[in-house]
Protein backbone atom coordinates (compact mmCIF):
# COMPACT_ATOMS: atom_id res chain seq x y z
CA UNK A 1 0.00 0.00 0.00
CA UNK A 2 2.82 2.39 0.90
CA UNK A 3 4.42 2.37 -2.55
CA UNK A 4 0.99 3.14 -4.01
CA UNK A 5 0.56 6.11 -1.67
CA UNK A 6 4.00 7.35 -2.55
CA UNK A 7 3.23 7.08 -6.22
CA UNK A 8 0.14 9.22 -5.64
CA UNK A 9 1.77 11.77 -3.39
CA UNK A 10 4.81 12.44 -5.55
CA UNK A 11 2.85 13.67 -8.57
CA UNK A 12 0.76 15.94 -6.30
CA UNK A 13 3.89 17.56 -4.89
CA UNK A 14 5.36 17.82 -8.36
CA UNK A 15 2.22 19.45 -9.65
CA UNK A 16 2.09 21.84 -6.73
CA UNK A 17 5.69 22.86 -7.28
CA UNK A 18 5.06 23.29 -10.97
CA UNK A 19 2.04 25.48 -10.30
CA UNK A 20 1.47 28.02 -13.02
CA UNK A 21 -0.80 31.03 -13.14
CA UNK A 22 -2.87 29.38 -15.87
CA UNK A 23 -5.34 26.65 -14.95
CA UNK A 24 -4.61 23.20 -16.29
CA UNK A 25 -7.57 20.81 -16.65
CA UNK A 26 -5.25 17.80 -17.08
CA UNK A 27 -3.55 18.64 -13.82
CA UNK A 28 -6.98 19.26 -12.34
CA UNK A 29 -8.17 15.77 -13.26
CA UNK A 30 -5.08 14.22 -11.67
CA UNK A 31 -5.47 16.36 -8.57
CA UNK A 32 -9.13 15.42 -8.31
CA UNK A 33 -8.15 11.78 -8.10
CA UNK A 34 -5.09 12.26 -5.94
CA UNK A 35 -6.86 14.41 -3.38
CA UNK A 36 -9.53 11.77 -2.88
CA UNK A 37 -12.37 13.91 -4.24
CA UNK A 38 -13.81 10.75 -5.84
CA UNK A 39 -14.60 9.38 -2.40
CA UNK A 40 -17.59 11.75 -2.22
CA UNK A 41 -18.14 12.96 -5.81
CA UNK A 42 -18.46 11.00 -9.05
CA UNK A 43 -17.59 12.67 -12.32
CA UNK A 44 -18.76 10.22 -14.96
CA UNK A 45 -22.34 10.54 -16.10
CA UNK A 46 -25.08 9.69 -16.53
CA UNK A 47 -26.50 9.66 -13.02
CA UNK A 48 -26.68 6.13 -11.69
CA UNK A 49 -29.08 6.25 -8.73
CA UNK A 50 -32.20 4.14 -9.08
CA UNK A 51 -33.33 3.72 -5.47
CA UNK A 52 -33.37 5.73 -2.25
CA UNK A 53 -30.61 3.42 -1.01
CA UNK A 54 -28.49 4.42 -4.01
CA UNK A 55 -28.92 8.10 -3.17
CA UNK A 56 -28.30 7.58 0.55
CA UNK A 57 -25.06 5.75 -0.22
CA UNK A 58 -23.61 8.99 -1.61
CA UNK A 59 -21.68 11.32 0.67
CA UNK A 60 -21.56 14.30 -1.67
CA UNK A 61 -23.18 15.63 -4.82
CA UNK A 62 -22.42 14.15 -8.23
CA UNK A 63 -20.24 16.42 -10.34
CA UNK A 64 -20.44 14.88 -13.82
CA UNK A 65 -22.33 17.99 -15.04
CA UNK A 66 -20.45 20.53 -12.88
CA UNK A 67 -19.51 22.59 -15.93
CA UNK A 68 -23.18 23.02 -16.80
CA UNK A 69 -24.20 23.78 -13.24
CA UNK A 70 -21.60 26.15 -11.82
CA UNK A 71 -19.92 29.40 -12.74
CA UNK A 72 -16.13 29.21 -13.00
CA UNK A 73 -15.16 32.26 -10.87
CA UNK A 74 -17.43 31.09 -8.05
CA UNK A 75 -16.04 27.55 -8.22
CA UNK A 76 -12.42 28.72 -8.05
CA UNK A 77 -13.20 30.92 -5.04
CA UNK A 78 -15.34 28.32 -3.28
CA UNK A 79 -12.74 25.57 -3.54
CA UNK A 80 -10.34 27.85 -1.68
CA UNK A 81 -12.87 28.90 0.94
CA UNK A 82 -15.60 26.23 0.99
CA UNK A 83 -18.43 27.80 2.96
CA UNK A 84 -21.42 25.47 3.40
CA UNK A 85 -24.09 25.57 0.71
CA UNK A 86 -26.37 23.14 2.49
CA UNK A 87 -27.38 24.05 6.05
CA UNK A 88 -27.58 20.32 6.82
CA UNK A 89 -25.21 17.45 6.17
CA UNK A 90 -25.59 15.85 2.74
CA UNK A 91 -28.42 13.29 2.77
CA UNK A 92 -29.31 14.12 6.37
CA UNK A 93 -32.17 16.05 7.90
CA UNK A 94 -30.94 15.73 11.46
CA UNK A 95 -27.29 16.71 11.41
CA UNK A 96 -25.86 20.15 10.65
CA UNK A 97 -23.40 20.54 7.81
CA UNK A 98 -20.07 19.44 9.30
CA UNK A 99 -18.33 22.17 7.27
CA UNK A 100 -15.44 19.82 6.61
CA UNK A 101 -14.92 20.24 2.85
CA UNK A 102 -11.17 20.51 2.24
CA UNK A 103 -9.87 23.93 1.20
CA UNK A 104 -7.45 24.08 -1.73
CA UNK A 105 -4.68 26.46 -2.61
CA UNK A 106 -5.16 28.96 -5.46
CA UNK A 107 -3.42 26.88 -8.14
CA UNK A 108 -5.06 23.60 -7.11
CA UNK A 109 -8.46 25.33 -7.04
CA UNK A 110 -7.91 26.80 -10.51
CA UNK A 111 -6.83 23.47 -11.98
CA UNK A 112 -9.64 21.42 -10.42
CA UNK A 113 -12.22 24.06 -11.34
CA UNK A 114 -10.92 23.98 -14.91
CA UNK A 115 -11.30 20.20 -14.94
CA UNK A 116 -14.81 20.33 -13.46
CA UNK A 117 -15.98 23.07 -15.81
CA UNK A 118 -15.17 20.72 -18.68
CA UNK A 119 -17.77 18.23 -17.40
CA UNK A 120 -21.05 19.20 -19.03
CA UNK A 121 -24.47 17.81 -19.87
CA UNK A 122 -25.88 18.29 -23.35
CA UNK A 123 -29.35 18.42 -21.79
CA UNK A 124 -28.60 21.96 -20.62
CA UNK A 125 -29.52 24.28 -23.47
CA UNK A 126 -27.44 27.45 -23.36
CA UNK A 127 -28.67 31.02 -23.59
CA UNK A 128 -32.27 30.28 -22.59
CA UNK A 129 -32.50 31.93 -19.17
CA UNK A 130 -31.69 35.56 -18.45
CA UNK A 131 -31.61 36.37 -14.71
CA UNK A 132 -34.53 38.60 -13.75
CA UNK A 133 -34.57 40.16 -10.30
CA UNK A 134 -37.88 41.95 -10.17
CA UNK A 135 -40.62 39.63 -11.37
CA UNK A 136 -43.78 39.64 -9.27
CA UNK A 137 -45.19 36.51 -10.92
CA UNK A 138 -41.98 34.59 -10.31
CA UNK A 139 -41.79 35.81 -6.72
CA UNK A 140 -45.30 34.58 -6.03
CA UNK A 141 -44.57 31.27 -7.73
CA UNK A 142 -41.37 30.78 -5.75
CA UNK A 143 -42.53 31.78 -2.30
CA UNK A 144 -46.30 31.36 -2.26
CA UNK A 145 -47.82 29.21 -5.00
CA UNK A 146 -45.03 26.65 -4.78
CA UNK A 147 -43.10 25.54 -1.71
CA UNK A 148 -39.58 26.39 -2.95
CA UNK A 149 -38.90 28.53 0.10
CA UNK A 150 -40.08 25.81 2.45
CA UNK A 151 -36.87 23.86 1.80
CA UNK A 152 -34.41 26.39 0.35
CA UNK A 153 -32.95 29.48 1.99
CA UNK A 154 -33.23 32.58 -0.19
CA UNK A 155 -32.50 36.30 0.12
CA UNK A 156 -35.43 38.52 1.05
CA UNK A 157 -35.17 42.21 1.98
CA UNK A 158 -31.98 42.32 4.02
CA UNK A 159 -32.46 38.89 5.56
CA UNK A 160 -32.37 35.26 4.65
CA UNK A 161 -35.63 33.32 4.72
CA UNK A 162 -36.53 29.74 3.98
CA UNK A 163 -36.16 26.15 5.11
CA UNK A 164 -33.12 24.04 5.74
CA UNK A 165 -33.39 20.67 3.99
CA UNK A 166 -32.30 21.79 0.53
CA UNK A 167 -29.21 23.60 -0.66
CA UNK A 168 -29.31 27.33 0.01
CA UNK A 169 -30.14 29.52 -2.97
CA UNK A 170 -28.50 32.57 -1.42
CA UNK A 171 -25.83 33.69 -3.86
CA UNK A 172 -27.26 31.62 -6.72
CA UNK A 173 -26.53 34.49 -9.12
CA UNK A 174 -22.80 33.90 -8.68
CA UNK A 175 -22.90 30.13 -8.17
CA UNK A 176 -25.35 28.63 -10.64
CA UNK A 177 -25.68 28.69 -14.41
CA UNK A 178 -29.18 30.12 -15.06
CA UNK A 179 -29.73 27.62 -17.89
CA UNK A 180 -28.92 24.73 -15.57
CA UNK A 181 -31.57 25.85 -13.06
CA UNK A 182 -34.18 25.63 -15.80
CA UNK A 183 -32.87 22.29 -17.09
CA UNK A 184 -32.93 20.94 -13.53
CA UNK A 185 -36.58 21.94 -13.08
CA UNK A 186 -37.51 20.61 -16.52
CA UNK A 187 -35.63 17.30 -16.49
CA UNK A 188 -34.49 16.56 -12.93
CA UNK A 189 -34.22 12.82 -13.63
CA UNK A 190 -31.17 13.50 -15.80
CA UNK A 191 -29.28 15.10 -12.93
CA UNK A 192 -30.76 13.66 -9.73
CA UNK A 193 -33.03 10.68 -10.42
CA UNK A 194 -33.70 10.21 -6.69
CA UNK A 195 -33.94 13.37 -4.60
CA UNK A 196 -35.91 14.89 -1.75
CA UNK A 197 -37.27 17.68 -3.95
CA UNK A 198 -40.53 17.00 -5.78
CA UNK A 199 -40.61 16.77 -9.55
CA UNK A 200 -42.67 19.65 -10.94
CA UNK A 201 -43.21 18.35 -14.48
CA UNK A 202 -47.00 18.31 -14.38
CA UNK A 203 -47.28 21.00 -11.73
CA UNK A 204 -45.52 23.90 -13.44
CA UNK A 205 -45.65 24.86 -17.09
CA UNK A 206 -42.35 25.24 -18.93
CA UNK A 207 -42.94 28.99 -18.96
CA UNK A 208 -43.36 28.99 -15.18
CA UNK A 209 -40.16 26.95 -14.82
CA UNK A 210 -38.32 29.53 -16.92
CA UNK A 211 -39.75 32.32 -14.73
CA UNK A 212 -38.60 30.61 -11.53
CA UNK A 213 -35.18 29.82 -13.00
CA UNK A 214 -34.66 33.45 -14.04
CA UNK A 215 -35.80 34.64 -10.61
CA UNK A 216 -33.52 32.25 -8.69
CA UNK A 217 -30.64 33.07 -11.04
CA UNK A 218 -30.79 36.67 -9.78
CA UNK A 219 -30.51 35.79 -6.07
CA UNK A 220 -27.63 37.64 -4.40
CA UNK B 1 -7.70 -12.50 -2.20
CA UNK B 2 -9.18 -11.75 -5.61
CA UNK B 3 -11.67 -14.57 -5.13
CA UNK B 4 -12.69 -13.07 -1.78
CA UNK B 5 -13.17 -9.62 -3.34
CA UNK B 6 -15.12 -11.20 -6.17
CA UNK B 7 -17.40 -12.89 -3.67
CA UNK B 8 -18.04 -9.55 -1.95
CA UNK B 9 -18.84 -7.89 -5.26
CA UNK B 10 -21.25 -10.65 -6.26
CA UNK B 11 -22.90 -10.56 -2.83
CA UNK B 12 -23.32 -6.78 -2.93
CA UNK B 13 -24.68 -7.03 -6.45
CA UNK B 14 -27.28 -9.56 -5.44
CA UNK B 15 -28.19 -7.45 -2.43
CA UNK B 16 -28.81 -4.44 -4.66
CA UNK B 17 -30.95 -6.47 -7.03
CA UNK B 18 -32.96 -7.85 -4.12
CA UNK B 19 -33.55 -4.33 -2.77
CA UNK B 20 -34.67 -3.04 -6.16
CA UNK B 21 -37.08 -5.94 -6.59
CA UNK B 22 -38.64 -5.66 -3.14
CA UNK B 23 -41.72 -3.63 -2.33
CA UNK B 24 -41.31 0.03 -1.43
CA UNK B 25 -40.48 0.56 2.23
CA UNK B 26 -43.03 2.98 3.70
CA UNK B 27 -40.77 4.13 6.52
CA UNK B 28 -37.86 4.76 4.18
CA UNK B 29 -40.04 6.67 1.70
CA UNK B 30 -41.44 8.73 4.59
CA UNK B 31 -38.01 9.53 6.04
CA UNK B 32 -36.61 10.49 2.65
CA UNK B 33 -39.41 12.68 1.28
CA UNK B 34 -41.81 13.62 4.09
CA UNK B 35 -39.68 13.94 7.23
CA UNK B 36 -37.96 17.11 6.00
CA UNK B 37 -41.19 18.94 6.92
CA UNK B 38 -43.23 16.47 8.97
CA UNK B 39 -40.33 15.23 11.12
CA UNK B 40 -38.89 11.75 11.41
CA UNK B 41 -41.57 10.79 13.94
CA UNK B 42 -44.31 12.57 12.01
CA UNK B 43 -44.98 15.19 14.67
CA UNK B 44 -44.84 18.04 12.17
CA UNK B 45 -41.45 19.15 13.42
CA UNK B 46 -39.01 18.60 10.53
CA UNK B 47 -36.01 20.87 9.91
CA UNK B 48 -38.00 23.02 7.47
CA UNK B 49 -40.31 24.13 10.27
CA UNK B 50 -38.70 27.52 10.82
CA UNK B 51 -40.31 30.83 11.69
CA UNK B 52 -40.52 31.49 7.96
CA UNK B 53 -42.78 28.54 7.17
CA UNK B 54 -46.27 30.05 6.88
CA UNK B 55 -48.08 26.90 8.00
CA UNK B 56 -47.53 24.05 10.43
CA UNK B 57 -47.09 20.67 8.78
CA UNK B 58 -49.70 18.20 9.93
CA UNK B 59 -48.89 16.24 13.09
CA UNK B 60 -49.42 12.64 12.04
CA UNK B 61 -49.36 11.45 15.65
CA UNK B 62 -52.57 13.36 16.43
CA UNK B 63 -54.98 10.42 16.28
CA UNK B 64 -58.07 12.59 16.78
CA UNK B 65 -57.35 14.71 13.72
CA UNK B 66 -55.97 11.84 11.66
CA UNK B 67 -59.10 9.79 12.33
CA UNK B 68 -61.12 12.45 10.50
CA UNK B 69 -59.32 11.58 7.27
CA UNK B 70 -59.84 8.62 4.97
CA UNK B 71 -56.89 6.81 3.41
CA UNK B 72 -58.11 7.97 0.00
CA UNK B 73 -58.01 11.58 1.18
CA UNK B 74 -54.44 11.18 2.40
CA UNK B 75 -53.38 9.59 -0.88
CA UNK B 76 -54.97 12.48 -2.78
CA UNK B 77 -53.08 15.09 -0.75
CA UNK B 78 -49.79 13.25 -1.22
CA UNK B 79 -50.45 12.91 -4.95
CA UNK B 80 -51.82 16.38 -5.72
CA UNK B 81 -50.65 18.59 -2.84
CA UNK B 82 -52.37 20.87 -0.34
CA UNK B 83 -54.21 23.07 -2.85
CA UNK B 84 -56.13 20.02 -4.13
CA UNK B 85 -58.05 20.04 -0.83
CA UNK B 86 -57.96 23.84 -0.34
CA UNK B 87 -54.98 23.60 2.00
CA UNK B 88 -51.53 25.18 1.84
CA UNK B 89 -49.33 25.05 -1.26
CA UNK B 90 -46.43 24.45 1.10
CA UNK B 91 -47.49 20.81 0.80
CA UNK B 92 -46.42 19.99 -2.77
CA UNK B 93 -47.97 17.35 -4.99
CA UNK B 94 -45.77 14.29 -5.41
CA UNK B 95 -47.58 12.94 -8.47
CA UNK B 96 -44.48 13.14 -10.65
CA UNK B 97 -42.15 11.88 -7.94
CA UNK B 98 -43.85 8.92 -6.27
CA UNK B 99 -45.61 5.99 -7.90
CA UNK B 100 -48.91 4.53 -6.69
CA UNK B 101 -47.16 1.83 -4.69
CA UNK B 102 -44.97 4.35 -2.87
CA UNK B 103 -48.01 6.48 -2.05
CA UNK B 104 -49.87 3.42 -0.75
CA UNK B 105 -47.03 2.37 1.57
CA UNK B 106 -46.73 5.97 2.76
CA UNK B 107 -50.39 6.00 3.78
CA UNK B 108 -49.85 2.72 5.63
CA UNK B 109 -46.79 4.14 7.41
CA UNK B 110 -48.62 7.33 8.40
CA UNK B 111 -51.41 5.21 9.85
CA UNK B 112 -48.78 3.52 12.00
CA UNK B 113 -47.61 6.94 13.20
CA UNK B 114 -51.09 7.93 14.34
CA UNK B 115 -51.91 4.39 15.42
CA UNK B 116 -55.41 5.01 14.15
CA UNK B 117 -57.58 3.35 11.49
CA UNK B 118 -58.80 6.62 9.96
CA UNK B 119 -62.26 7.51 8.77
CA UNK B 120 -63.82 4.63 6.91
CA UNK B 121 -64.91 5.25 3.33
Amino acid sequence: MKPLMSSLVVPVIALALAAQAQADPGAGAALFNDQGCMECHYTEGPSKEKTIDDQLAKTGPELWYAGSKFQMPWLVAWLQDPQPIRPLKYNSINEPNPENHPALGPQEAADIADFLMGLTSDVVETGVIEPKKKDRKARLLFAKDQPCGACHQYPAKRKVKGGLSGPSLVGASARLNPDWIYAYLLRPEVFKPIKMMPVFRNVLSEEQMRQIAAYVAAFK
Amino acid sequence: MMRFIGLIVVTLGLGTLAAAASAADGEQVFLFYCAQCHGTGGKGDGPNVTKFLPVSPRDFTDAVEMNKLTDAHMAQVIRDGGPAISKSAMMPGWVDTLNDEEIAVLVTHIRKLCDCPGKQE
